[in-house]
Order: structure tokens, then C-alpha cells, then sequence
């Protein structure tokens, strides 16, 4: 069954709405002043250990690439590039996906089109370049891990969800 | 004071375009650079403390989307086309998708109807709250400001364990969804609503039944029946007006006509009513969403076109992860030449594309009516008469969104 | 060398200056302010799901977020734009600066005459009438500023003190009617046990005096004349630098002024405490108590900026003509009444 329209009217003012909506919101105003309800992440000192379905960084695992080349064909913002390069095991040069982060906007549509699952999303959502030539990546590049900068001095925490308080943060371990 | 007629001369810059208003009027310039405005301006003549005339003038963020849209594959539009309004994300791109679908004369399986309606629920929430917490800022009520943009973190939080991004998710593609709901994503959702139910009466207490906030909104910007309907305003600002005009109810898409939900509509027409509005649709959303997760019925996230023949790795990485893989297909879709239109209803009103094919990979074009560019000629019609205190107010209660209408 | 020691000591304890520059005057007040900024942004923080200033200080919450942004202004440029009145624009700020602080040295800060400023019967009016002039400098630099926002501003800032003022002055001289005398030291003498504090027997007065001190002081959100998302800064717009920073000073020490007055009319000044013979006894002790009073019910305005929005000009000036004025003469009558009664005969 389809949705359907519901008249509604906006509450009146009155003399007495007037006091009990100044006495109610002075108290709403209090209840949060006595048991603040805050998720505020402390970044750096904390940082938030995404979950694995997170759409992050991209990397390759170049065992599996085929050289297809439907990731760089489907990259929206063509930050992904085939590149030819002799690989272990083949006889003539193989086109390799390299990738730009200067460009790249996480769509995640390289990784959802690979046949052969050859790229994959690390749960790492920031990464500091020092230079803008850094973070056009290489074939190399391409295949290291990259983690978070917070790492070094922040805890992992992580959010869960919580009928009260809305979101409550809890520390999390690395996996 | 010492500006003299000499000064007056010395200030003129090379190709400025002077105008004469009328007498005893003073030209008020809000935006782009006013702390009030969004990237937009209105210019505004005021006779003493009341605006006479308003003059809303858009186009500061215009970034010709339709334009490059046509230099696309048409998978490509739908991150770009995103972009308009990333916190409506799966909203403002559903009707290209849908289009796209009529055009290749498919129909996504129920399943991923379900999810997009999730999603696009989600997103309904989201852009609300952002719309409040401007609405409160612009009252001068900062908490009204700080907890809906708290509040948002959490539905931005179950849009990214749905789809794996906090904003742009590119979740509806042709044929289907790119994923399947996560384990645990009823009860996450679940708490959500609930924490959201127990707030929204916060915000009725704090802001809406607010004795100050209500001498601000009520019988503010009120657009009338005849009125909003003469503008062609849409989304909660018409529903606000008394007009019974909602997407999901006149052409219901997607799963919508399968579920039991309220469209609230408010006789009213002012400021006061249009945050109300808000407030309600946000219930019907949470309603939605628990509807959603309990009907949603089994099966594929795509289209069989591009599901059916996939490798069997797609499958079992669909079964383990819930990710649904793309075909290469994808990148280079052929979509047979026509034209065909779809409209949804994004969080600021409907939202219409219309796409045109010539059996290539890419639009020959693609024409986007985004709500807020409707929305924006009210204030045309509705800020002369009101004080300039009021134009803040009328702006925050429309939910203008200035990327949105811009493009 | 000692005769040079003395003569500074004394000075500096001679009441007008020490009541005008150390207690409670201009460096009480910027230290008392100081803390309200503090502790306005930390309670709205609390109340809006926020932590507020912390990162500069972690161990004091944040407490010195204030010196940070206060040694950013001072070195930031002060902009003199070519189209202003350049004596009235850097004139006006610093006389408004200087006059909010004045009506201190007509606040008695204990019962003993050797340490008033200036011995006076009439403390409450000359108080109240030194109140009332630092606002004009304000309308003055807003006109200064050649500037269509602050122009705006500086009208608003009129309309609002005009209509405010009145409700200050009418339920502050209730206060002193009631004990039959505008001498300040007879007012909290009068209030010496707790029950007896205007407070609790003209609550009328009280109220409009709270509210004519929320809206002529011009705190968030009560800002009309700078409301930010209308007119950007109202009378301050062409301000940058220090200069801005002494526009916002000088409302805050406005407040600050208002609440001693407040505390000492409504809350018994020094009430609990009898002042004993002595400096520290007799007037430092009392001082510290009034300004502590003064401290929370600034605190609880500071409060209110969570909960509540911006009033239309217009609003505010109905609510001033019709509400609070009849308020206010409502506790003047009561007070009145009072004093017919003898209730602190």
C-alpha cells in the first residue's frame, strides 16, 4: 500500500505556551548541561578504526591482475592509468593498473568491476603526502600497504550505535 | 561624516554598473560574502527596516554538470551528479539511474529496490538535520545549530556501514545496488531510530516549542496555496503550503508503493510550519526505514542482465562480503537511443532528470531540475514586506542549498 | 624610600582608584570575563554535544583558549578604512570602553564610609545614570563607520538601549523604594537576612531587571544590534584587530557592571558577611563576595545562549514596551506597597 497524505497543524500559541515552552526548553537546556551527550573523536589522539567494508585507499594485488584493463576504463575521475610492465612469469609486457590520489575520488567502482578481485579497499581513510608527486603511485606503490598517520600516537576507537546517546565510542583493536 | 561628493567619484571602479533605485531606499548586498548567505546573493532595497524588493541571483557555484555529463560514460554521471548535494547523495542521483534503467528497459530486482528506498531514506534524514542546524544557526540558536549536525553523524554513520562511504556513496547504479546490507545492519538501524524518535522531542522542546523561536516563524515567509503553486515550488516548502504533492505518493518509484507511510502536510504555508514539516518527515523516514528492513525480500542486487552471467567469484564475494561486483560491461554501457524521464523525491522536493540517448556509451544529454533551483525564486516573491531580520529566517526555512541549484 | 612605598600603597588602596582599576573595576572585570568566555563557550559545548576549547590547555579545559585568542587580536592589523570619521572611530570604542567601567566608583562594596569611593546618598541614581552613557559611543561609532551594516547596527543598538534602559532604571529604583533610601548601602543592609533579599520579595522587579540586562548587554544570542546572520557585526563591522576586541570587551565589562548592580540590589551585596574594621575585613572580603554574585548571574545569562534564539528588533521592542515596562512598573508598585507595609522598616 502506497503512502498516503496526513493533514497536520501546527501547534497555537498561547499565554500558556508561552510559559511551559520557556520552562521546557530552559530544562532541555539543563538536562544537556548536567549529562552532556558528546561523541567528539579526539583526533589525532584518537582515530577511528574503519570497519573492512570501508571504501578506502585502493590496493593491488599483482598476482591476480589479468590486465584487463576495465578498472581504468570505469574510473570516473580517470585517476586510474594502465601502465606496460614486464611481469614475473609472462613472456610480453602486461598492462598494470597505477593510480593517482590526486584524482581519485573513492567511488570504489575499480574495485567492485576487477573480474579477478585483484584490487581491494583498505580500511584507511586518511594518508599524509608530503609533495603532490607523492601520491601519483607507481606499480610499486601501488601494492604497499598504507596506514593511517594517527596511528603512531592515537588509539583506535570505533562507533557504535546506542538507542540513548545516539553514538557511543568505545576503544577498538587493530586487526 | 566625511564622504563628500569628490570621494564619491574616487570610489567608482572601472565597469561597475551603477543603478539608480529609488529614493529614501537603501541597496543592501546579502552575499556572497555576508555570514548569512549561502554561495549565493540576494540583493536586497530596503526602506528603513523593511525589504521592498529582494532579488535572489544565483549561479556562484555553477559548475556546468550537464554540460560534463556529456563527455561521460554513463556509469561516470552518477559520482558526478552526486555532487550537487553530497548529503542527499543517493536522492539526487536515483532519477538518473531510473532514467537510464527506462531507457535500457530494465527493472531493478525487488531487493535492490528495498535498499535504495533505505538509502534514499537515510539521505532524507541527513539532509534534514543539515537543513535544521542551518535553520537554527540562522535564528541565532546555536544549539539548534550543533545538534542536528551531531545528530547527522549518526545516519551518516549507517549510510557508511551500508554503503562504505560517509557521503558519496554511488550506491544505485543501473540494474541494481552495488551492496547488500551488512550483519547487524537491522539493529544498528534500529537503535538509530530510536535514539532519533527521543531527540526529535528535545528539538520540539529546545527549538520548536521555543515562545522566542516562535514569534521568529510564525506567519513569517508565508507563501500561500495559490502562490506556491503559481512559483512551482516543490518538496516540504509546498507540502508546508497546503499543496497534497509528494513523488512517492503521486508516482511512487522504487519500493515506495509497496510501503505504509505518512506524507504530513501543513495548511499553514510560514516559516513555522516549514520546520514542523521537517521534524515530521523525519518520523515518516525512521518509519520507513523499519518497514524497509522488515519487508525487504530475498534475492540479487542486480539486474540478472548483469547478474546472471557473472563469474562465480562474483557470486561468492556477493555471499561472504555483500558486495555486488560490476561487470566489465559496465565501464562501456551501451544504453539504446531515447529519451526518457524520471523524478524522485529528494530531501528539498523533487528532483527530475531527463536523458537522452543515441545508442552510444555516453548521454547525448542530460538535463537535471534539482529542487533547490525551483525553490529559489520564493524569495522573489515572499522576503519584500519583512524586516531584514527576516530574511534569515525565510532563507534557513526554505533549505536552500545553493550547490544544488547551481549545478 | 619607604615614604615612596607608603604613598604607592596608598594610592593604590584609595578607594576611588582601587574600586575603579583593581576591585571591582577594570581588572576584575577582565579577569571575570575572561572566565564568562570561558565558561559561556564550555557550557554550550556541553549542552550542544561539543567539547569546547580544550586543545590549548587539556589539565584546564581549555581555559586558556581566551589569552590565545586575546593575543591574536592584539597582534592582528586594525584596519582604519579610508571612508571613516577616523577620531570618532577610534574615539568612540575606547570612551565606551571607559565609561562602562565608570559607574563602579558609585558601588559602595562595604558598609564601612572610610572605604567608599566617593560617600554619597544617592549611589543607586548617580550609578544607574553613569550606566547610561557608554551606549551612545557605540551609536557614535556605528555612525563613525560610514558602513550600510553598521549603520543598521548602530540604530538597532539605539532602539534596544532606549527601550532597555528604562526597564533597568524603573525596577532598579524599585529596589531602592522598598527600603526607602538610594543609598546602596542602606539597599544591602537592608536585605541583611536571607529571606529579606529583593530577590525573594519583589521577584517582578528582579525579572525585568534580569531581562533588561540580557537585552541592553548584548550577549549571544540577545545580540540583536550584531546579529551576525543579518548584519554581519552591526556597529562593529568595519572593526578588526584590537579594536574589535574592545568593542567585545567593553559589552562584556557593560554586563559585568549591570550584574554588580544586580547582585548588589536584588542579592544583598555582601549578605552573609558583615563587614569587620580593617582592608582585608572591611573591604577587599565584601568586594570579593558581591563580585563572586555578580560572577553567577552571569553565569546563568552565559546559560541562556544555549537555549535561546535571536529576537526580531521588533519583537524585542514590543516585548520591551508591552511586557517588561509593565513588568517593571508592576515592581515598582509592589515595592511601593512594600514600603507602605514597612517591610524593611
Amino acid at each position: 500500500m502506497p503512502g498516503k497524505v496526513v493533514e497536520k497543524k501546527t501547534p497555537k500559541q498561547t499565554l500558556l505556551t508561552a510559559i511551559t515552552g520557556n520552562v521546557g526548553a530552559i530544562l532541555v537546556g539543563l538536562k544537556y548541561f548536567v549529562n552532556p551527550n558528546r561523541f567528539t573523536l579526539k583526533y589525532p589522539y584518537e582515530f577511528i578504526e574503519l570497519d573492512e567494508t570501508y571504501r578506502g585507499f585502493i590496493i593491488l594485488e599483482l598476482k591476480k591482475c589479468i590486465g584487463c584493463m576495465s578498472c581504468a576504463r570505469i574510473c570516473p575521475a580517470a585517476a586510474m592509468k594502465m601502465v606496460k610492465i614486464q611481469v614475473e612469469g609472462k613472456k610480453r609486457p602486461m598492462p598494470v593498473p597505477v593510480i593517482n590520489y590526486n584524482r581519485c575520488i573513492f567511488c570504489g567502482y575499480c574495485v567492485d568491476v576487477c573480474p579477478t578481485e585483484a584490487l581491494a579497499h583498505l580500511p584507511v581513510h586518511d594518508v599524509v603526502y608530503t609533495n603532490m608527486e607523492d601520491m601519483v603511485l607507481d606499480v610499486d606503490g601501488f601494492q604497499k600497504l598504507v596506514d593511517t598517520p594517527a596511528k603512531d600516537e592515537g588509539v583506535p576507537v570505533k562507533y557504535v550505535f546506542d538507542p540513548e546517546r545516539g553514538l557511543v565510542k568505545v576503544p577498538a583493536t587493530r586487526g | 561624516m566625511s564622504a563628500s561628493p569628490a570621494l564619491k567619484d574616487e570610489i567608482k571602479l572601472p565597469g561597475m554598473d551603477l543603478k539608480k533605485i529609488g529614493k529614501d531606499l537603501y541597496e543592501v548586498f546579502i552575499g556572497p560574502q555576508h555570514p548569512g548567505s549561502g554561495h549565493m546573493r540576494i540583493i536586497i532595497r530596503v526602506d528603513g527596516d523593511v525589504i521592498v524588493e529582494a532579488d535572489p541571483d544565483l549561479g556562484y557555484v555553477h559548475r556546468t554538470m550537464e554540460k560534463l555529463a556529456e563527455g561521460r560514460e554513463f556509469i561516470k554521471v552518477i559520482p558526478l551528479m552526486e555532487r550537487m548535494a553530497i548529503l542527499d547523495a543517493c536522492n539526487i542521483t536515483l532519477p538518473y539511474v531510473e532514467a537510464v534503467e527506462k531507457l535500457m528497459d530494465i527493472e531493478p530486482p525487488p531487493r535492490a529496490k528495498y535498499l535504495r528506498v533505505l538509502l534514499c531514506e537515510i539521505n532524507r534524514i541527513a539532509s534534514h538535520l543539515y537543513g535544521m542546524g542551518i535553520f537554527g544557526v540562522f535564528l541565532g540558536h546555536s544549539t539548534m545549530y550543533m545538534w542536528p549536525f551531531g545528530d547527522r553523524e549518526v545516519f551518516v554513520e549507517l549510510a557508511e556501514k551500508l554503503t562504505g562511504a560517509r557521503l558519496t556513496h554511488t550506491y544505485a547504479v543501473p540494474g541494481g545496488v552495488r551492496r547488500d546490507i551488512p550483519q547487524g545492519f537491522r539493529e544498528m538501524a534500529e537503535k538509530a531510530a530510536r535514539y532519533m524518535e527521543k531527540k526529535l522531542e528535545d528539538y520540539k522542546r529546545i527549538f520548536l516549542d521555543n515562545p522566542a523561536i516562535q514569534k521568529r516563524l510564525v506567519d513569517v515567509g508565508v507563501i500561500s496555496k495559490n502562490l506556491a503553486a503559481k512559483l512551482g515550488i516543490v518538496g516540504p516548502n509546498l507540502r508546508a503550503s497546503g499543496i497534497r504533492y509528494d513523488v512517492r505518493i503521486i508516482e511512487p518509484y522504487e519500493a515506495y508503493d509497496e510501503i505504509d507511510f505518512e506524507v504530513p502536510i501543513y495548511e499553514e504555508g510560514d516559516a513555522y510550519a516549514r520546520a514542523w514539516i521537517r521534524v515530521m518527515e523525519i518520523k515518516q523516514s525512521l518509519n520507513i526505514i523499519r518497514q524497509v528492513l522488515e519487508k525487504m525480500p530475498q534475492g540479487d542486487p542486480l539486474h540478472e542482465k548483469f547478474w546472471a552471467k557473472a563469474p562465480k567469484l562474483y557470486k561468492t564475494v556477493y555471499e561472504t562480503t555483500g558486495r555486488a561486483k560490476l561487470i566489465p560491461l559496465y565501464a562501456n554501457l551501451k544504453v539504446p537511443a531515447g529519451r526518457a524521464i524520471a523524478r524522485a523525491e529528494a530531501g528539498r522536493g523533487e528532483v527530475i532528470y531527463v536523458v537522452e540517448s543515441e545508442n552510444k556509451t555516453k548521454p547525448y544529454r542530460v538535463r537535471v531540475v534539482s529542487p533547490s533551483f525551483r525553490n529559489a525564486i520564493v524569495f522573489k516573491y515572499i522576503v519584500p514586506g519583512h524586516r531584514i531580520a527576516d530574511l534569515p529566517a525565510i532563507y534557513g526555512s526554505i533549505d536552500y542549498f545553493p550547490p544544488e541549484a547551481d549545478r | 624610600m619607604t615614604g615612596i612605598i607608603d604613598f604607592i600603597i596608598k594610592l593604590i588602596i584609595w578607594p576611588p582608584l582601587f574600586q575603579l582599576v583593581l576591585l571591582p573595576g577594570l581588572v576584575t572585570a577582565l579577569v571575570v570575563v575572561i572566565f564568562i568566555i570561558w565558561f559561556e563557550r564550555k557550557t554550550a559545548a556541553r549542552v550542544q554535544m561539543r567539547i569546547g576549547p580544550y586543545h590549548i590547555s587539556p589539565r584546564l579545559g581549555g581555559f586558556l583558549q581566551l589569552i590565545a585568542d586575546l593575543t591574536r587580536y592584539a597582534f592582528q592589523e586594525i584596519i582604519v578604512p579610508r571612508t571613516v570619521d577616523r577620531a570618532v572611530f577610534i574615539g568612540a570604542p575606547l570612551t565606551a570602553l571607559v565609561l562602562s567601567v565608570v559607574p563602579v566608583v558609585a558601588m559602595p562594596m562595604t558598609d564601612i564610609p572610610r572605604y567608599f569611593p566617593i560617600p554619597m546618598d544617592y549611589s543607586l541614581i548617580i550609578s544607574m545614570g553613569l550606566t547610561t552613557l557608554s551606549p551612545i559611543f557605540i551609536v557614535a561609532a556605528a555612525w563613525a563607520s560610514n558602513n550600510k551594516f553598521a549603520l543598521i547596527g548602530g540604530m538597532r543598538e539605539a532602539f534596544v538601549i532606549t527601550a532597555y534602559e528604562l526597564i533597568f532604571i524603573i525596577s532598579g529604583l524599585s529596589a531602592g523604594l522598598a527600603v526607602l533610601s538610594y543609598n546602596i548601602v542602606d539597599i544591602v543592609e537592608a536585605q541583611a537576612p536571607f529571606y529579606k533579599w529583593i530577590l525573594f520579595t519583589n521577584p517582578i522587579a528582579a525579572l525585568a531587571m534580569y531581562a533588561s540586562i540580557l537585552m541592553s548587554t548584548s550577549g549571544f544570542p540577545f545580540e540583536i544590534p550584531e546579529a551576525e546572520n543579518e548584519i554581519v557585526a552591526g556597529a562593529f563591522t568595519e572593526y578588526s584587530g584590537l579594536m574589535y576586541g574592545v568593542n567585545m570587551g567593553s559589552a562584556y565589562i557593560k554586563r559585568f557592571v549591570y550584574t554588580l548592580l544586580f547582585s548588589l540590589l536584588f542579592l544583598g551585596g555582601w549578605a552573609p558577611y558583615t563587614p569587620q574594621p580593617g582592608f582585608i575585613a572591611g573591604y577587599l572580603i565584601p568586594a570579593v563576595i558581591v563580585v563572586v554574585k555578580a560572577t553567577i548571574v552571569m553565569a546563568t545569562i552565559s546559560f541562556l545562549r544555549a537555549v535561546y534564539g535571536r529576537l526580531r528588533i521588533d519583537q524585542a521592542l514590543d516585548g520591551a514596551w508591552r511586557i517588561f515596562i509593565p513588568i517593571a512598573l508592576a515592581g515598582l508598585l509592589l515595592a511601593l506597597l512594600e514600603a507602605y507595609m514597612g517591610v524593611y522598616a
